[in-house]
Formats: C-alpha cells, structure tokens, sequence
C-alpha cells in the first residue's frame, strides 16, 4: 500500500479503462481522522457550556423529565436543520454537532427520570434514539458518535437482561458485517464508514475492554443474573470464535483465495487459534478482527485501531478477574507458541513468490 | 501527501467511477494490499503477536509466584529464556523484523527478571524503583536496536517510573490533581524525547522518521504541558506565569516546527484542542461564576464552538495544501 500522487491514480485508472476524461478537481477535501477527533473532542465541551445554560438559565427544564426529553429533541431537531441547511459548513457543522450532543444528554437526563431504576428500560430507549439520530442527522462524526454510543446503549440492555456473554459476538459481528461489506455500497460510502467507525469504537469497548465493564457492573448490581449461567458463559465464548472463523472465511472469499489452499489453511488455523484462545482471553480475537480488516480493506486508522486495541488489551488481561495468573499465563504462553509456529508453517508452504496479482 | 483510498472512493461516490470497478480501482491505486504485501502483513502479524504472548505469559507466570517451584528453578528459567530471545537476536540480526522483536522480548523479560528479585528477596523496594532499574537496564539493547516500538516502551518505563515516584511520596489525591513538580518533570521528559526525536530525524536517521512514534510523544508532552496551564487557571499562584508561559512557548513552537518546517496536521490539531481547553478553562472560570452565569455558559460555549470550527477549517486547508 502506497500514497500515489492523484494524477497518477488518475492515470492508471483511465488506462485501465475504469475512468475517462480529465482529473477530477480536488475537493473540499475530507478532513483527517485525528482533526475529526478533536472536533468531537470540542463538540462535547461547546455541549457541555451549552448543557449549562439550559441548565441555569432555564431550571424548569431539568426539573421536570418531559420537558428534557422534549426541549432535548427539539435540540436535536434543530440540528438536523442546521446540518441539512449547510452540510459543509465548518461551523455550521460544529455548532449542529454541538447542540445535539446537548440536546441527547437532555433526553437521556428526561429517560432516566421516566424509566427510574429499569436499566433495561433507559438503555433501550437510549440505542433506539441514537438509532433515529444515526439515520436522521446527515453529518459524519454525529454519526460515527451516534452509531458508537447507540450499540453501547444497546450492549448494555442486554447485559441488564443477563445476555453480556453474547455482546462480544453480536457487536464483532456487526463491526465485521459492515467493513467486510464496505466497497459494496460505494454511493452510501459515508453512511457505511461513520456506521463502521462507530461499531469499532463499541467493539473496542464492549468485545476488547469488556471484562472492566463487566465486571464492575456486575459488582455495582450485586451479581447480574447470567442467562444460562456456566453454559452461557461458554456458548457465548464460543459465538464469538465462531464469528472470527465466519469473517476468516468471508474475508478469503472475497480476496478469491480457495479454502482449501496453503494461505487458506495458514489464515484458517490463525483465526483457529484466536478462536481458541478467545474461549478464555476474549479481547485478543476481536482486536485482531479490526486489525486484519482494517488492513484487508487499506485502512490504516481502522488498522492503528486494532494495534492499539492488542496492546490495551494485554495490559488490561494482567487485572482481568476471571483466571488466575497462573492460568492467564499458560493460555498466553501456549497461544503465543502456536503463532510463532505458524509463522513458521507459512514461511515453508507460502513461499516469498513473484507477484502473482491480488490475494 | 494523497491519500489514494480517499479519493478513489470520493470519485466513485461522485460517479466519476462505476460502483462495480471499485475494487478494481483501489487495486490499481495500490490501496488493497497485493498477495505479497499480504504474505508480509501476516508474517509480522504471527511474529510480533507470539513474541508479545509469549513474552506476556513468562511475566504473567512469574507475576503469579507460583510455590511449587524453588526459586533457582524460577531464575533460570526466566534467565534462560532471556538467553535464547537474546541469541536469537544475536542470530538473527536486528535489521531483520524477527531480530527487533526477540529483542524486545527480552527486554520485557528483563522486567519480569527484577520483578522475580524483588518478589524472592522482599527488597523493600518500591514499584517505581523497579521500572526505572527496568529502564536503565534495557537502555543499551534500546540504544543499538535502532527500533521506534523499543524507545517508546523505554520511555513509557521512565514516564511510569516518575508516576509512580509522586504516586507514593505524593498519594493519589496528588497524582489526580497533578502537583506541579510530577507535572513539569513529565513535561520536561517528553519535550526533550521528542526535540531529540526530531533533531534526530531531520539529521538523517532514517528508522526515527516513522511518525507515530513523534505523534505519541508529542501527545504526551502536549498533554501535559496542557495540564499545567489549566492548573495555573484554576488555582492561580505565583508559578502560574511560568506555566503559562511554557504553555505559549509551547504552542509557537508546535506551530513554527509543524507548520512552518515538518509540516504535520497531527501536531498542529493537538495545538488546536489544546488552546480550546485552556481557553474554554479560562473563559468558565471567569464568565460562569458571574450573576449573568447562564449566558456566561452559552458565551462559552459558542467560543469553544466558534475556535472547534475555525481550527477545523484552517487544519483542512493545511491538510489539503499538502495534498496538492
């Protein structure tokens, strides 16, 4: 993967008979990731002066849970005008982004009040609207944050409702439906990206870093009730592995690499072994999901996102409660020799060749 | 620089290409790795993902102090295994991937090795003085491996070493608020890495020109150089000005280097985020524990709305000068 110049990938795409005419002029240009997150980063500190002054200035509205949710969704409303009115604008953008992180906390604050103490009840109600928000407000990072904290929301419904053993599995599966799916719906292409960035982020959270969440949610409810207890625990472990060998095979499809070739194998006994591996160390499979894709699909943020998820990981497994050191270093031990060895298995049957097209 | 997956998609999505040629289309932009580059990711993927399990299950397993097994036995093997990662090292060269990562084992091995000492002979000594003995002793592997992933671990040893230092002679209160003192040392730290860092890149050395590395130490330097002006806000006293002052040094110094000579949009957003922080800190401070406190939080709010959008804009422009 190189950084070609745009009048050579122009070139080589008329060439190659896929465009015709002139260069196309720049555009206005998508901003960079990391500029990306510091204009959320600063549209939830404009949110929160803007959450202060409905606050102070006008009491009744944190008092009464109706008055949030709606002074909340009008908030919100006002900011679909705003992005719609001016899609491009820099501070159009800002400000709409700004004002419906105001108006959501606002609604959650109103859900909270009507809902009381089912937990089940707030946090469905919440990753419905973050939903409706998704679909609704046409700006990116609105909705890389909607996608996000909806499937949040949503992982912690289910958790209320004792299913947090299947959350790894069902937000991976979603994350890798989406990326490994990207290039097939071109002209929603933004949709599916922000859609995509959004789940990585939840992945991140709630299939890497899980054990923390859980676990001290778990503590703050004294016990939550596992569905299926013990046998839960495992399908669940086991869905998720199972999940990492779908996307594996998946992934080989699309590349057009036959199942039963030596990459084939090589890939399918890695994904084996994170699978395996996952049965008892559940952040490795998921974080080494968003890497293999994120470089599947030349994406280098979505690839950093997997490095970076790998690393936190390990250091969190070290606190991880529910194995003993002693077992947590076997597992690690024994996975991490298996690795090395199948690094060694594809230096023998998958041989440094002359380039032979695409994988 | 242009980024070829970007503009490949913005002109299928402007049907400047048909939808079913854009897998074609990336392939030819060279943004889909090829079966060789794919060969290579994966290779290095096994590699370093098995030498980081490995390495992490010996310190997890000594960490665990199992009884069953004297402690001789725990030496030498911990001993021997830092052995043969440092023979393969040896062996295999550190201009090859597989030489960098043995090596890097063995330095995380070499923490697990003081940590043994510790736990079998009840020092007495602090978490802090086993990271910075961890430090100084990797630093000649550190030196000669000529291995970003290595500096940034040493430097991460060093940075938990201070931490940890005012963590103990300072409690946690201290450690969330930040005194002044750990503040300024971690500062100091990181601002000097990363002027060598670069001097150093600018100089000619090829391997330090690999931008994450300079990207994470500058975030932390500007983490912290951000820290200590928002403290001087919040509680002014007389070493208030000198930490304002480093802050404005600070943000001209990221600009005349990032902007003016390296160029680079990464350090430049910091900047931004940084100077809407300390402003929005201070424009609160001052503005919302007035009578008028509701429009003071609107005011600010619209500022810290106003600055995002600005900055936004001015760094798309840069981002996009680079890329014609």
């Amino acid at each position: 993967m190189s950084a070609l110049s745009r009048e050579v990938i122009w070139d080589r795409l008329r060439e190659g008979g896929l465009a015709e005419g002139e260069l196309p002029a720049p555009g206005e240009g998508r901003s960079p990731w990391f500029v990306r997150v510091m204009l959320g980063f600063a549209g939830w500190i404009g949110a929160s002066f803007l959450l202060g002054f409905v606050g102070v200035g006008f009491v009744f509205v944190m008092k009464s849970a109706t008055a949030s949710v709606l002074v909340g969704a009008a908030a919100c409303s006002a900011a679909a005008v705003i992005f719609r009115a001016s899609p491009r604008g820099d501070f159009a953008s800002q400000f709409g982004l700004a004002v419906s992180l105001a108006g959501q906390a606002l609604m959650v604050f109103g859900l909270f009040q009507w809902f009381e103490r089912s937990i089940t009840g707030i946090a469905l109600a919440v990753a419905m609207q973050q939903a409706l928000l998704f679909v609704l407000l046409p700006n990116y990072l609105h909705r890389v944050w909607a996608a996000w904290s909806g499937t949040y929301a949503a992982s912690f419904a289910l958790l209320d409702m004792g299913l947090q053993a299947f959350v790894p599995a069902a937000v991976t599966a979603a994350f890798l439906a989406v990326w490994l799916r990207e290039f097939d719906h071109p002209r929603h292409g933004e949709l599916v990206r922000s859609g995509g960035y959004g789940l990585a982020l939840a992945a991140v959270q709630t299939a890497v870093m899980h054990g923390e969440l859980w676990y001290s949610w778990m503590q703050a409810r004294g016990g939550a009730v596992l569905f299926g207890g013990e046998a839960g625990a495992w399908i669940g472990a086991v869905t998720c592995g199972a999940v990492l060998l779908w996307a594996v095979i998946t992934l080989l499809r699309r590349e057009g690499v036959p199942l039963a070739s030596a990459v084939g194998k090589i890939a399918l006994a890695g994904a084996a072994i994170l699978a395996f591996l996952s049965l008892k160390t559940p952040g490795v499979g998921p974080a080494a999901a968003i890497l293999v894709v994120g470089y599947a699909n030349g994406n280098r943020v979505l690839a950093g996102l997997g490095i970076v998820a790998l690393l936190g990981y390990l250091s969190h497994y070290y606190y991880a409660l529910h194995a003993t050191l002693l077992e947590k270093s076997v597992l690690l031990a024994c996975a991490g020799l298996a690795l090395l060895l199948l690094r060694l298995a594809l230096l023998k049957w998958w041989p440094r060749a002359k380039e032979v097209g695409h994988a | 620089m242009a980024n070829p997956r970007n503009e490949i998609l913005e002109w299928t999505e402007q049907g400047r290409i048909e939808q079913r040629n854009l897998r074609r289309a990336l392939e030819l932009g060279e943004v889909l790795p090829t079966a060789e580059e794919w060969r290579r990711f994966l290779e290095r993927l096994l590699l370093f993902m098995g030498s980081a399990m490995l390495a992490a299950g010996v310190i997890f397993f000594f960490a665990h102090n199992w009884q069953e097994l004297g402690r001789y036995t725990k030496f030498g093997l911990v001993e021997a295994l830092m052995l043969v990662a440092l023979a393969l090292s040896w062996r295999l060269g550190l201009d090859r991937a597989s030489g960098k990562a043995t090596l890097l084992v063995t330095a995380l091995l070499t923490g697990a090795l003081l940590a043994l000492v510790g736990q079998i002979y009840q020092t007495g000594a602090d978490t802090f003085e086993l990271f910075a003995a961890w430090a100084v002793a990797v630093l000649p592997w550190v030196l000669v491996a000529r291995f970003p992933a290595l500096w940034i671990l040493w430097l991460a040893l060093v940075n938990l070493a201070v931490t940890l230092y005012f963590q103990i002679f300072h409690g946690w209160f201290g450690v969330i608020f930040g005194p002044e003192r750990q503040l300024w040392l971690l500062f100091s730290l990181n601002t000097a890495a990363l002027v060598t860092w670069e001097a150093a890149a600018a100089s000619g050395v090829v391997w330090l020109r690999e931008r994450w590395a300079a990207r994470l130490i500058a975030t932390a330097s500007g983490a912290f150089v951000t820290a200590l002006a928002v403290l001087a806000i919040i509680d002014w006293k007389g070493s208030g000005v000198l930490n304002t002052l480093a802050w404005i040094a600070w943000l001209a110094a990221a600009y005349a280097f990032y902007r003016v000579r390296a160029k680079d949009v990464y350090m430049l957003a910091g900047g931004v985020l940084s100077a809407i922080i300390v402003t929005a800190t201070f424009l609160g401070k001052h503005l919302v524990q007035t009578e008028a406190a509701s429009f003071g939080f609107l005011l600010v709010g619209l500022i810290v709305i106003g600055m995002s959008a600005a900055g936004g804009y001015w760094l798309k422009n840069v981002a996009t000068e680079e890329d014609r």
